[in-house]
């Protein structure tokens, strides 16, 4: 397996050499920084068309085709229409909040992305409870969401805003108890130890009907803390025109809209890691010359691969059904994932004691 | 006490009806695709042929048409889309004069498509055909002489 | 050299608390007021983490971030549209509030100057995870035991009693 941290060690000492320790780090941080933005918006541009070609062949349609091969530049030339769209101020709203929303929506979800672990050694933020922090920045998105309805100056943008944060702090709890389940099956919260852990099988695998069952509402949950279909009551265009983003223009339109689609890939992402084993390739114990063949694939391909994969079944999932009322997502939460949740973590500790796990 | 109204049992028939709903989605995603991409498609694709796009007469290869000049369908059309003039000619063997079509005109663009003057002909001379790309620059293009 | 950085780092991070403490109590929105001490909270997380001690900084986003949705909401549906901007203070109140402020940085300014920080037993490496998870759930001196149950128990009467209040009669 081929270890990233060889080349950035390599950077890190080029960058030592030539000037003062303390530059070098100021130059290694927006150089991060840099890397981890640029890596963000060129996934949101893979996903959103993604998302426009995936929801037209569920639909049997073929998707955008005309700009660019098969549409390859539709994605560009709506962000670049975006960019040079007027940002507009509405009358009798609170400007600096008004303003402050979609980066604070924005910089939760970069913080987020920034602990997925992208190959052996390609991660940003490395923390011994990174598990806890995922769930501690993506949980201040709400914030922006709520300010965004609240300083628009519309019923309508604060009814979205009342119901994502009803809906954004209830599933909370349902992501919480999934990540739990797993970070009691291995006994770390690290996640380059989490993936470590997967060397031998992947925590699907190893934890078999507790970790399935897990993986299921971490699903269910994580679709809806996105905001999206069938949870996207919050925007409901038939109800509310656009939810609270209603009265956005612009960039600052674009800031949520690629948010939403960069939590749906980081909810992927983290379910890739925790439960389809992050970038470890497959490998099953005894078949050794099989191992090795999956070994020559990158790990940046598996990470992708299986992010990917999830993102699919997500989208999947979101052009089937139909949207769900206030009433039914809370009481989904709240008598069916939470109560199941619970008791699948009792039966996965059961199981840890027990030693029925792989 | 039914098993599909305790907790389990809905549990499990709603995860059944939604693993339904998944799978007809599922069968769509890998149907071929529906999409005509209409510029590039002209040969390939099917227009029915009861598709009503314009209104033509038939004519033979003398430029003879089945009209008898009744103006049964200018009187039927809603919107006036059709005029016809017409011009008394004498028979020369008979010596009995009769109504011919002089010029048969037709507005495309006040057309609705809607068939009556078709079907009020007692002599079935016009017709709809399925030549939809009738896209000009100038309304006056859109009134067309049928007869020659 | 590791110091400097340190030290700029800690003057960011205290200047934008600062800035925003100052912000927060002087803005006379209160949607606005809620939002800049949430970035407060942030500076503290943000100190938490330069100490390495990554628990409580996640804790602390965690935990107050939480607080601060629950303050927009109860700021935005509860309060009334009259006392959202909050423009009238009498005098009184006004002495009252710059002595309340006073007496805190004093205490705040005794306490630095008389406690001798132990520099010594700070580590860089952080906390492992399980010394966090069992010093919460020990039952040995200086672990949180109680704590952990008594607040769990407080909580518990909180759920019961929002359900109590939600019920249909």
């Amino acid at each position: 397996m081929f270890d990233f941290s060889t080349i950035t060690t390599a950077i890190d000492q080029f960058l030592r050499d030539i000037m003062p320790s303390q530059a070098a780090l100021l130059v290694e941080c927006v150089l991060v920084a840099l890397c981890a933005v640029l890596a963000y918006v060129m996934f949101a541009i893979v996903m959103i068309f993604m998302e426009r070609k995936v929801c037209a062949a569920f639909q049997c349609r073929l998707g955008p085709m005309r700009v660019g091969p098969w549409g390859l530049l539709q994605v560009f030339a709506d962000v670049f229409k975006m960019l040079i769209k007027e940002i507009i101020s509405i009358n009798n709203s609170d400007k600096v909040l008004y303003n402050l929303a979609p980066y604070l929506v924005v910089m939760s979800s970069v913080l987020t992305f920034c602990c997925l672990p992208f190959g052996e050694g390609l991660l940003v933020l490395d923390f011994n409870i990174g598990i806890f922090f995922i769930m501690a920045a993506s949980s201040f998105g709400v914030l922006g969401i709520l300010l965004a309805g609240w300083s628009s100056n519309n019923k309508f943008s604060m009814i979205g805003a009342v119901r994502s944060g009803a809906q954004m702090i209830s599933y909370e709890l349902s992501i919480g108890i999934c990540l739990l389940t797993i970070v009691v099956m291995s006994g770390t919260m690290q996640i380059s130890e989490l993936v470590e852990a997967q060397r031998d099988g992947w925590f699907i695998f190893k934890g078999h009907l507790p970790a399935v069952i897990a993986f299921i509402i971490y699903l269910i949950a994580g679709n809806a803390e996105t905001n999206r279909a069938p949870f996207d009551l919050p925007e409901a265009e038939s109800e509310l025109t656009a939810g609270f983003h209603t009265e956005y223009s612009g960039m600052h339109f674009g800031f949520f809209y690629v948010a939403e689609f960069m939590n749906l890939f980081i909810v992927a992402g983290i379910a890739s890691t925790l439960f389809l084993g992050g970038w470890m390739p497959l490998h099953i114990s005894g078949f050794d010359s099989f191992n090795t063949i999956m070994d020559y694939i990158p790990g940046v391909i598996w990470f992708l691969g299986k992010t990917f994969f999830v993102i699919w079944v997500l989208m999947w999932i979101r052009w089937t059904f139909p949207r769900l009322r206030i009433d039914q997502v809370v009481s989904l939460e709240w008598k069916y994932l939470v109560p199941i949740g619970l008791l699948n973590l009792l039966i996965m500790t059961l199981c840890v004691v027990m030693g029925w796990i792989f | 006490m039914d098993f599909k109204k305790t907790y389990i049992g809905r549990v499990i028939y709603s995860l059944v009806s939604l693993t339904t709903g998944l799978k007809t989605t599922l069968i769509e995603f890998f149907t071929p695709k529906v999409t005509e991409q209409y510029p590039e498609n002209r040969k390939t694709q099917h227009i029915s042929e009861r598709h009503r796009a314009m209104l033509y007469m038939s004519l033979d290869e003398n430029g003879n048409n089945k009209c008898i000049a009744c103006g049964l369908c200018a009187n039927t059309c809603p919107n006036g889309t059709i005029t016809i003039k017409t011009k008394m000619v004498t028979d020369e063997e008979t010596g009995k004069s009769k109504k011919v079509l002089e010029e048969y005109t037709y507005d495309l663009g006040c057309c609705m498509f809607c068939q009556l003057c078709v079907n009020v002909c007692p002599k079935d001379a016009i017709a709809f055909n399925n030549k939809y790309e009738n896209a000009v620059f100038d309304r006056s293009k859109l009134v067309i002489k049928l007869n020659k | 050299m590791e110091m400097s950085t340190n030290l700029l780092i800690f003057s960011g991070l205290a200047l934008l608390m600062a800035a925003a403490a100052i912000a927060a109590v002087t803005t006379s929105r209160i949607m606005r007021a809620v939002t800049y001490l949430l970035f407060v909270l942030f500076g503290t997380a943000g100190l938490y983490f330069m100490l390495h001690y990554t628990f409580l900084g996640a804790v602390q986003i965690i935990v107050y971030a939480g607080g601060i949705v629950v303050l927009f909401i109860f700021a935005a549906l509860l309060i009334g549209k009259g006392i959202i901007d909050v423009t009238h203070t009498s005098k009184l109140r006004y002495l009252a509030g710059v002595l309340a402020s006073m007496s805190g940085l004093a205490i705040a300014l005794y306490l630095i100057v008389n406690t001798t920080f132990i520099t010594d037993k700070f580590t860089t490496d952080g906390v492992p995870m399980t010394v966090v998870g069992s010093a919460l759930m020990g039952t040995a001196k200086h672990n949180y035991v109680l704590t952990f149950e008594v607040l769990s128990i407080l909580l518990l009467a909180c759920m019961v009693g929002a359900i109590m209040i939600a019920r249909k009669k």
